[in-house]
């Protein structure tokens, strides 16, 4: 007999901990100030938010659909709270929690109207992205938010341990652990990925399908209205292009992380602490490409490349359905 | 005596911890139809499998028509003239019949010339069908047969099939044999015919080969020296019990559950009919005949129209299956597991589970492994699943043991009213026997069933009253004598007066 392996090492998540540790040592090598306090500092206030839109994105893929308005739903939820905070003087706490409230309104509008109509989501939200994107540029006229509270740009702003973390990572790192507990241990969680992996069967044992999709939307508003508030507070102002034009510079991100994680595209298969890992390797990539300096389309080539790989391992993963719990 | 056309000598084929075929033998001869038996995980599978090029054996050679092959792909066992029609439907749904018939040129398509191409198979099959229609609007019946036109349009000199019948009514079936007969009379073919219903292999096949475990119990056996009995015994190494149907059973006179003309989008006429508590109501009917589509509206996927729907004495309208689970108790067991019975590439727990999970949930919402295991173990205990954990992914286990756990979860879920839609669809006989004593003893404890099944043998040994139904009506109610003539005269006499 060969000597038992034990069963965390033949996850997809153990070996993506490897490349992470893999890259971190490259970089820390071959590159100058990678492992510098300034630069963990930035890489954590980037991957924070990285992290928090490729959930926003997973939990639509586990329906087996996509979100492609995430960007444009996220800009729009910040600039809302800016207009909030700023030009409406609401108290930081209750905008808050309206922006959220916000971000998940426009997420149902994606879940209902995919689900009423029974158009695939990547229609529904290409054409949600345009209109929340036009939308909001039109109310706004294109005008950023500058003069937040204070309270709420230093939080974005601020270092923790022996200043080399920022606050916002381990708000991301919380939301993981609270989607886990969501997926793993509650009713709800269950029947979100039982939906997702077979609508028929989920239906006929007395799962409101329709329901649960909506729901997945939902909270992708929810948690891309999250990520919109921590990108406004790191940068200190609500700016309409700063997630990109129509928030496309969300979306490869958002697609990275969950499918380099391990979530099946086709559904019914999440995995949260995947979608971490997978969001702080590209962006562990990213930077260090950026520190090699090998040029902004060099950048953008690689991680085009990596997206392609990473589907390609979905193909895969789906071939061979490992023996790996549905969650993890 | 005839020469053999296809021949497997000590075929020996290994899956990692299993042997799946141990020094097994088939000899198929030019011009017969030769029945290949066995139980599920026998070994069969894997043997069509080697035979049609998806796998090469480890051991052993296939000899065909003299020459020693050993296929690479399906494709080059098509070349040779081997074709197979799968359980599984493998027609694209949405193309046309006659585009569904290809030969294999890779050219420009004249759609003309397909029609009339395929026609001719058609004509052969005896199929009323234009080749323009598109199968999605076919009755399975119809879907079935066309498979097999499609396997006879590549010029196949040999014809697997594997359950052929299991959707088929039994006039279907008979149309099937009587054609399968002419086949091989006319088209010089021969057949290997795969089936679980044994009284189909005694009306059509001159040999028989059975497989137990990998192994042979038997190599080309002639039909005339056997009998069920053997027959059986060959294929579970043991003699069949026969379960005893329950004549005195005391069926609660009051009804349950009352239909009262009902009408519905999917085009069901004045449907009226009544569940007694404890009582297995059969509904029969030849495929589409509406019997699943009557059950998916009453669980309120499809709209009713008019009509009264009476529960206890109380009307009732059911708009979801989630309304029918949770408050009316009322459970649905899919005649298609895999699509709609379970959710395959899910665990066993999951899939055991699904129908309590609202149960069980505690405060917030929370609900861990532990808790549905407790609720769900008896179940499949009971049920005798065989599963190495409940960890194990669904789409792992053999076809009795998903079955089994699509039957588990609405046990689990304690209903009511059970509808229980063709529950021994390819399932072998010993859980076959199992489930039929299940549902049995289901409806004894009080659990009030309706049953569709096209199995004619089996709806006579299990319901208590059997409704007939055809193009979406009813057409007739008997009670059930237990007398297998008695019954399939009266209900075929329903079906086409």
């Amino acid at each position: 007999m060969k000597t038992k392996i034990p069963d965390f090492v033949k996850t997809n998540q153990f070996g993506l901990l490897l490349l992470v540790i893999v890259f971190i040592l490259l970089f820390t090598f071959t590159t100058d100030g990678f492992s510098s306090r300034f630069n963990i500092y930035a890489l954590s206030r980037v991957v924070a938010i990285d992290i928090m839109i490729g959930l926003a994105m997973m939990v639509v893929i586990l329906t087996g659909g996509l979100n492609l308005s995430l960007g444009a739903l996220g800009v729009s939820a910040a600039m809302f709270g800016g207009w909030c905070m700023e030009s409406m003087g609401i108290p930081i706490s209750i905008s808050i929690v309206l922006i959220l409230l916000f971000g998940s309104f426009l997420g149902w509008i994606n879940g209902y109207v995919t689900v009423k109509t029974g158009v695939h989501s990547f229609i529904v939200t290409l054409a949600t992205m345009s209109i929340y994107f036009g939308f909001m540029t039109l109310l706004t006229e294109a005008e950023a938010f500058r003069k937040l509270p204070e309270t709420f740009t230093d939080f974005g702003s601020m270092k923790l341990f022996n200043k080399y973390i920022s606050p916002l990572l381990l708000l991301s790192i919380f939301t993981c652990f609270v989607l886990f507990y969501l997926f793993k241990f509650t009713d709800i969680g269950r029947k979100l990925i039982a939906a997702g992996a077979n609508p028929d069967a989920a239906e006929l044992s007395g799962i409101s399908v329709n329901r649960m999709f909506i729901y997945c939307h939902m909270l992708s508003g929810f948690l891309a209205a999250v990520a919109g508030i921590m990108l406004t507070s790191r940068i200190g102002a609500a700016i309409p292009s700063m997630a990109g034009h129509l928030g496309f510079d969300w979306l490869l991100p958002a697609f990275l992380a969950p499918v380099i994680g391990g979530t099946l595209l086709s559904g019914g298969k999440v995995t949260v602490f995947g979608t971490m890992l997978g969001a702080v390797l590209v962006t562990l990539i990213n930077n260090g490409l950026y520190l090699i300096d090998v040029g902004e389309f060099w950048v953008r080539f690689f991680l085009g490349l990596i997206l392609l790989f990473a589907v390609l391992l979905d193909r895969a993963r789906e071939y061979f359905t490992s023996k790996n719990s549905i969650v993890s | 005596m005839s020469k053999n056309i296809l021949e497997l000598t000590n075929v020996t084929k290994n899956f990692p911890g299993v042997k799946a075929l141990d020094n097994a033998n088939f000899k198929l001869k030019k011009g017969s139809i030769h029945a290949l038996l066995g139980e599920n995980g026998a070994g069969k599978s894997t043997m069509i499998k080697i035979i049609t090029g998806v796998y090469k054996q480890d051991f052993g050679s296939l000899i065909i028509d003299d020459n020693k092959q050993s296929f690479s792909s399906p494709n080059e066992a098509n070349k040779s003239g081997i074709s197979v029609v799968h359980q599984e439907r493998n027609l694209i749904r949405r193309f046309s019949v006659g585009n569904n018939l290809p030969k294999n040129n890779l050219g420009l398509i004249n759609y003309d010339q397909v029609a009339e191409q395929s026609k001719k198979w058609l004509d052969i099959m005896e199929l009323d069908i234009h080749p323009n229609t598109i199968v999605s609007e076919l009755t399975v019946a119809k879907m079935q047969l066309c498979e097999i036109a499609k396997a006879l349009s590549l010029e196949s000199k040999i014809l697997l099939l594997d359950e052929p019948t299991s959707s088929l009514s039994p006039q279907d079936t008979k149309n099937l044999f009587s054609l399968l007969k002419r086949l091989v009379k006319e088209q010089d073919v021969s057949i290997v015919f795969v089936s679980h219903k044994l009284e189909e292999v005694f009306e059509i096949c001159d040999e028989v080969t059975v497989l137990r475990d990998g192994k042979n119990a038997c190599v080309s056996e002639n039909i005339k020296n056997l009998d069920r009995q053997k027959l059986v015994k060959l294929m579970i190494g043991r003699d069949e019990q026969i379960i005893k149907s329950k004549e005195n059973k005391n069926i609660n006179k009051e009804n349950l559950l009352d239909l009262i003309k009902i009408n519905t989008d999917l085009g069901h006429k004045e449907i009226s009919l009544n569940l007694k508590k404890g009582e297995i109501l059969g509904l029969y009917g030849l495929v589409g005949a509406g019997r699943t589509e009557l059950i998916k509206c009453l669980l309120g996927l499809d709209r009713i129209i008019s009509g009264k729907l009476v529960l206890n004495n109380e009307e009732i309208k059911i708009h979801s299956p989630k309304e029918a689970l949770e408050k009316y108790k009322i459970g649905y067991i899919s005649e298609d597991r895999k699509k709609e019975g379970l959710i395959l590439m899910h665990d066993v727990l999951t899939n055991a589970g699904i129908t309590v999970w609202s149960k069980l949930k505690k405060i917030l919402s929370f609900l861990n492994n532990g808790i549905i295991y407790n609720k769900v173990d008896p179940y499949v205990k009971k049920l005798e699943v065989k599963t190495p954990s409940y960890k194990q992914l669904v789409s792992n286990l053999s076809g009795g043991n998903q079955q089994k756990i699509s039957v588990a979860k609405w046990l689990a879920a304690g209903t009511d009213i059970l509808f229980i839609d063709e529950p021994t669809v390819g399932i072998d006989i010993k859980t076959k026997a199992y489930l039929h004593e299940l549902i049995i003893n289901l409806s004894k404890s009080g659990t009030s069933i309706i049953l569709i099944t096209s199995d004619m043998p089996e709806m006579i040994s299990l319901a208590d009253r059997i409704i007939t139904m055809k193009d979406f009506k009813v057409v007739g109610e008997t009670m059930n004598n237990h007398n297998y003539d008695d019954m399939s005269a009266s209900i075929m006499a329903n079906i086409h007066e």
